[in-house]
């Protein structure tokens, strides 16, 4: 596990980040995160579809030069007629997607599908972990990188998002390899 | 870092934007059962009622997606177009569980604009024989509060061309809906035409003196009876300054009252309109009146459109009984009644009976009018006078050449503007 691990935006509730290696892979978790909360939970609710974007960094350094980085998308929705059920879809070429999911159990999902491949990185080689995440309708989103084109800093496009409970950083480090709890996997690089 | 961060949430938002939204949306497998619009005191159930807070138009899209499967990417373009239409500050739409097993409602909110500045020229036209008219007016919005400033120069509408300013100050809900308030203040100089004055002089007690000037205050309710019914009471205080430099002032202050009734029926491909009214203006010696008149008048106006094609027939008629200033009798012969004949022609003075109709065809933006009627004073012999116009016309803006159908020569006049 991480020896550090630290919420810079704690807005969905979590407090410290757990990091497992399964040979390949870094993935990441949260005991505490609910992301589906507040505005956005009403916003679901209502109906509407919301986009989360996650985005996995890794430095060799604290927090100052990345090294590797991977995002991944994800559409919830609320269904109107469920039991307090969500679908969920990571659009792409070949999307993935889950139905009839509980909120938990829809947001264990998205996590269930962040991760880093690790390929490179030398067992004994001390790394930092940075997990963001942020909200918003595809539109919202768009409309926020659209309007200053690429000069936006991250601070900057949280501040502009509309929704204060939009917004989570998570980092945890430093890391090794070597001392991360293995999950199972080919264990290619361990 | 912060470029790429930037590059996946650009590439995300335009893999966010895309088509799929409707498909990744899990509520895009229900049918739309109704849509309902509301706003601060009103709901309109599209389903089972019209309402003229949209137009007919936007009004067809909206229903169009009844009984369809939702399509969350159509709703926001609809909300984009009632923020459009309506002017409203923001429109939010939800979806929520209908009635019926595996059908959605769609409720589209409409928040107000908190205030809104505007200008706006409400009428601009150029008339062969009378000459050029125009009116506009600056526009401050505060809630239901409008307050406007206008400027007007008209030789079109009365048997006089007035020029001057008006101030206006109008409460749309007066603690309700069902209630409005307007005060109206104009201030005016007058311009004779020569044919006025000569037949002024000939017929002195017809009306009132030539005046220089005139101001009005007109404060009024409007008072929503039932739906399509309205009752607008209240009072025109009117004061004439006579071209006499030492002559007094002369007061004409009328209560004054309209009943008017508005429907409108859509059918599948048709949309017919109805408006009736009928007024009352009553001056009396009770209200410190110089004057002492009565006048009613009557109209009715159907509409029929059919696609690209409209067909409307305008119905008019007063009775003015007593003295009243000119300003407040019949004119026929402008832009709007019997158009291609000349005011001054017809009467001069203006008459204390009127009656008109007026029939026109539209297809796309061509029109063609046929206006039929007679001006005259109590006693004398109505002379019923007939025009014929063609032109074309696009939302406001009109080009029409109308002649007047009598024996002899034919002189045709040329209208064209901005009308109401």
């Amino acid at each position: 596990m991480a020896s550090l691990a630290a919420p810079l935006f704690p807005a969905w509730g979590a407090d410290s980040l757990g990091v497992t290696y399964d040979g390949d892979n870094l993935h990441v978790s949260a005991a505490d995160l609910h992301f589906v909360t507040g505005k956005t939970l009403q916003r679901l609710k209502d109906g509407a579809e919301v986009a989360y974007v996650a985005q996995l960094t890794l430095f060799y350094d604290r927090f100052v030069t990345p090294f590797k980085r991977k995002e991944t998308r994800f559409l919830v929705s609320y269904d109107i007629w469920g039991e307090d059920k969500f679908a969920v879809t990571m659009p792409g070429p070949s999307p993935l997607s889950a139905k009839d999911l509980s909120a938990p159990g829809m947001e264990a999902w998205c996590l269930g599908n962040v991760w880093i491949t690790a390929a490179g990185i030398r067992a004994d080689r001390e790394f930092w972990l940075q997990f963001e995440m942020v909200s918003g309708s595809p539109k919202e989103l768009s409309r926020v990188l659209g309007d200053s084109g690429i000069s936006v800093d991250l601070i900057d496009l949280f501040s502009r998002l509309p929704a204060s409970d939009n917004r989570l950083t998570l980092q945890a480090g430093p890391l090794r390899l070597a001392d991360l709890t293995r999950t199972p996997g080919r264990g290619r690089n361990g | 870092m912060k470029y790429a961060w930037v590059g996946c949430l650009l590439f995300g938002g335009v893999l966010f934007a895309s088509p799929q939204d409707s498909e990744s949306n899990v509520n895009a497998r229900y049918t739309v059962e109704t849509v309902i619009l509301s706003g601060k005191g009103w709901t309109a159930d599209l389903q089972s009622e019209t309402t003229d807070k949209i137009s007919s138009g936007l009004r067809h899209q909206l229903v169009a997606i009844i009984g369809q499967k939702l399509n969350p990417a159509v709703l926001d373009s609809l909300g984009q177009s009632l923020k459009k239409e309506l002017r409203a500050r923001e429109v939010t739409h939800r979806i929520a569980r209908g009635t019926s097993p595996e059908h959605v409602r769609v409720e589209f909110e409409v928040k107000p604009a908190r205030g809104s500045v505007g200008m706006s020229v409400t009428q601009f036209v150029y008339d062969s024989k009378q000459g050029w008219s125009g009116s506009g007016e600056a526009s401050f919005s505060l809630a239901q509060n409008t307050f406007a400033f206008g400027l007007v120069s008209d030789g079109d509408w009365l048997p006089e061309r007035y020029a001057g300013i008006s101030a206006r100050y109008e409460n749309r809900r007066l603690g309700t809906d069902r209630v409005s308030l307007r005060f109206q203040f104009e201030s005016y100089h007058e311009q004779w035409n020569t044919a006025t004055i000569t037949d002024l002089a000939a017929h002195p007690k017809t009306t009132s003196d030539l005046y220089r000037s005139r101001q009005d205050f007109e404060p009024t309710a409007t008072i929503s009876l039932a739906r399509p019914l309205t009752l607008m009471v209240g009072a025109r205080i009117e004061r004439f300054e006579s071209e006499v430099p030492a002559a007094p002032t002369a007061a004409s202050n009328a209560v004054i009252t309209t009943l008017r009734y508005h429907r409108r029926v859509e059918g599948s491909d048709t949309q017919q309109d109805l408006d009736a009214d009928a007024s009352l203006h009553a001056a009396t010696n009770l209200l410190d009146s110089d004057f002492v008149y009565a006048m009613r008048s009557a109209g009715i106006r159907y509409q029929l459109r059919h696609g690209k094609h409209v067909v409307m027939d305008n119905a008019w008629a007063g009775i003015l009984s007593g003295r009243a200033p000119l300003c407040d009798r019949f004119s026929l012969g402008n832009t709007y009644y019997l158009r291609g004949w000349n005011k001054y022609e017809i009467d001069p003075l203006g008459g204390n009976r009127a009656v008109h109709n007026s029939v026109e065809y539209h297809y796309g933006a061509f029109q063609i009018f046929y206006d039929t009627g007679a001006v005259w004073d109590e006693g004398q012999p109505a002379v019923p006078r007939h025009s014929l116009g063609v032109g074309i016309r696009e939302s406001a803006l009109s080009l029409a050449v109308a002649f007047p159908i009598r024996s002899g020569h034919v002189e045709p006049i040329v209208m064209m503007g901005i009308l109401p």
